[in-house]
């Protein structure tokens, strides 16, 4: 009976000196110089191979690294140049998880969500999206991201509608997608595109409603089409660009200038392209 | 086969005893309750992830039961000395490892059947709990991948035989059946990187690319039987590939097997 009380006495020392222990070095560890993380991620070839038959699973892990990683900068006050050096560090993990298994679209949605709020970060964003966009050929969403990226953060409203025109070719696209598309085609001077692209996408399209939305600006597109040809034969025939779309009707180019079915009216504008006062939107009360 | 049967059936029963089985089907289930875990920190593809922890897990548990119970079954003979009283019985040696293997293919069979379980309940309880994330999920991809897992394992303990039919000490078998599946899962890629070096900007000498091929044709190309993307995406896999996988890991294992049984026939025991 006494040996075993003695025993436990001793155990209970034990624990109680573990605990202190673990307390008081865990303090000093604190101050022990500890080497930099300096982020460092393998490069994919490398990482493939390492990773085996776990590609998968591995990708899982590198996500949910680069999902950590960017939480500090939440729950810390981080400097803007160390801020910097966790958005290259979320980037490389996030790279890395698509670099295991490029299907996966956890790591595109996360990085086009959260890194690009800094602009600099938009062109690698990009290439990331990239490695993506013709594997997970039943997404629309990658080349989504894509076309707002070129966009929005490049200006770069060709690029941009192709991605989009290749989105709303893909299953269950959002309608909005199409309009955007040739509505950014015909921005960057690509009326003739945009004309086609949304010729195809009606073709498939069975949704009442929905073919009535692009039958309108497919007939506004074509119009436009119209008379850009209109001014490139009154420069060939004449010698100059006209001043006004009347130019073309006095000198009998066209017959008549068409009516736009927003219900604005053309004019060349000053860059020498063919617009509507409607800017191709419904006026805000109906039409 | 009359000879074969009974020594594969003590084998199975053998391996199922075997106190290691239970703390590798003990991870596996902690693996698996993981997967609820792991899935809740998900955005999207939460039926990806489900799956990719659930085939890893199995795959993983099932390396390690190859490795860790699979050799002790035919190199414990051989380390105790109670091969004699086996050889001794009116059995060729031929036979013997033909009943070994069967024996344990057996147990390789029943334990991915019994760990494909589960990972087919986890999958499910985590579709169940987030049902709006599994938009490309199918279960055929998962079970033809646990079936292919299956073959892998199999091929892998049919290596583990060859190692263990002309070492000693059942410790090189581990070392070298171990460094057979990394070898396994790599050659491919690594053939693959030698002979287009430029790619990633390296310089290969046409030893080491002899010395890749060489290595490319004797070791297993175990990479063939990772189907494990394919079906967390359900990315198409052509019935003609799984057709082939399949042919190939029977051929590469009974050539092994029946290489196993050749030099087993003609080893010396002190």
């Amino acid at each position: 009976m006494r040996r075993v009380a003695v025993g436990v006495l001793l155990l209970i020392c034990l624990g109680m000196a573990h605990v202190f222990l673990l307390e008081n070095t865990s303090r000093a560890q604190r101050v022990l110089p500890q080497p930099q993380d300096s982020g460092y991620v393998l490069p994919g070839p490398l990482l493939r191979l390492i990773a085996g038959e776990f590609r998968g699973l591995a990708a899982d892990i590198y996500f949910l690294k680069g999902l950590v990683t960017f939480g500090r900068t939440l729950e810390q006050r981080v400097e803007d140049a160390e801020k910097e050096q966790v958005w290259q560090q979320v980037f490389a993990l996030l790279d890395a998880a698509t670099d295991l298994d490029p299907y996966f679209f956890d790591p595109y949605y996360f990085a086009n969500a959260s890194l690009s709020r800094n602009p600099a970060m938009v062109p690698k964003i990009n290439t990331m999206l990239e490695k993506g966009l013709y594997l997970r050929d039943w997404d629309w969403m990658l080349p989504f991201y894509l076309g707002f990226n070129h966009f929005y953060y490049l200006q770069d409203n060709v690029k941009a509608s192709e991605y989009l025109m290749l989105g709303a070719q893909r299953p269950n696209a959002m309608p909005l997608l199409t309009t955007l598309a040739a509505r950014l085609a015909y921005k960057g001077n690509r009326t003739e595109n945009a004309i086609g692209f949304l010729r195809g996408i009606l073709s498939k399209t069975e949704d009442e409603k929905t073919r009535e939305l692009y039958q309108t600006r497919l007939e506004a597109l074509e119009k436009i089409f119209y008379l850009e040809r209109a001014v490139a034969y009154h420069l060939e025939q004449f010698g100059d660009e006209p001043k006004d779309l009347q130019a073309l009707v006095r000198r009998g180019v066209i017959p008549e200038i068409p009516a736009d079915p927003y219900g604005g009216s053309f004019f060349i504008a000053d860059d020498g392209s063919i617009q509507s006062t409607s800017d191709l939107v419904y006026a805000k009360d109906g039409k | 086969m009359k000879a074969i049967w009974p020594l594969a059936v003590i084998t199975f029963k053998e391996g199922i005893r075997n106190r290691a089985i239970y703390g590798i089907f003990l991870l596996a289930l902690l693996l698996f309750a993981a997967n609820f875990l792991i899935c809740g920190m998900i955005m999207q593809e939460v039926g990806k992830v489900a799956v990719d922890i659930a085939l890893s897990a199995v795959s993983f548990s099932g390396l390690l039961l190859v490795l860790f119970v699979g050799i002790n079954l035919l190199a414990k003979d051989l380390d105790r000395r109670t091969i004699y009283m086996v050889l001794a019985r009116p059995i060729s040696r031929g036979q013997y490892i033909w009943g070994k293997f069967v024996g344990m293919t057996l147990l390789i069979f029943t334990a991915v059947a019994s760990l494909g379980g589960c990972a087919l309940l986890s999958i499910g309880s985590v579709r169940f709990a987030f049902p709006n994330y599994f938009p490309r999920f199918a279960w055929e991809p998962v079970l033809w991948a646990l079936a292919l897992i299956a073959l892998m394992l199999v091929l892998l303990a049919a290596l583990s035989f060859l190692f263990a039919s002309f070492t000693t000490s059942s410790f090189v078998t581990l070392v070298l059946t171990v460094v057979s599946y990394f070898i396994g899962h790599g050659v491919s890629a690594i053939k693959a990187l030698v002979e287009a070096p430029e790619a990633v900007g390296i310089e290969v000498s046409a030893a080491t690319v002899r010395l890749v091929k060489a290595a490319y044709y004797m070791f297993p190309n175990l990479s063939l039987f990772d189907i494990k993307i394919q079906a967390a995406h359900n990315l198409e896999i052509p019935w003609t590939y799984l057709a082939g996988t399949i042919a190939y890991g029977l051929v590469y294992t009974i050539m092994i097997v029946f290489l196993a049984g050749l030099i087993f026939s003609r080893r010396e025991f002190p």
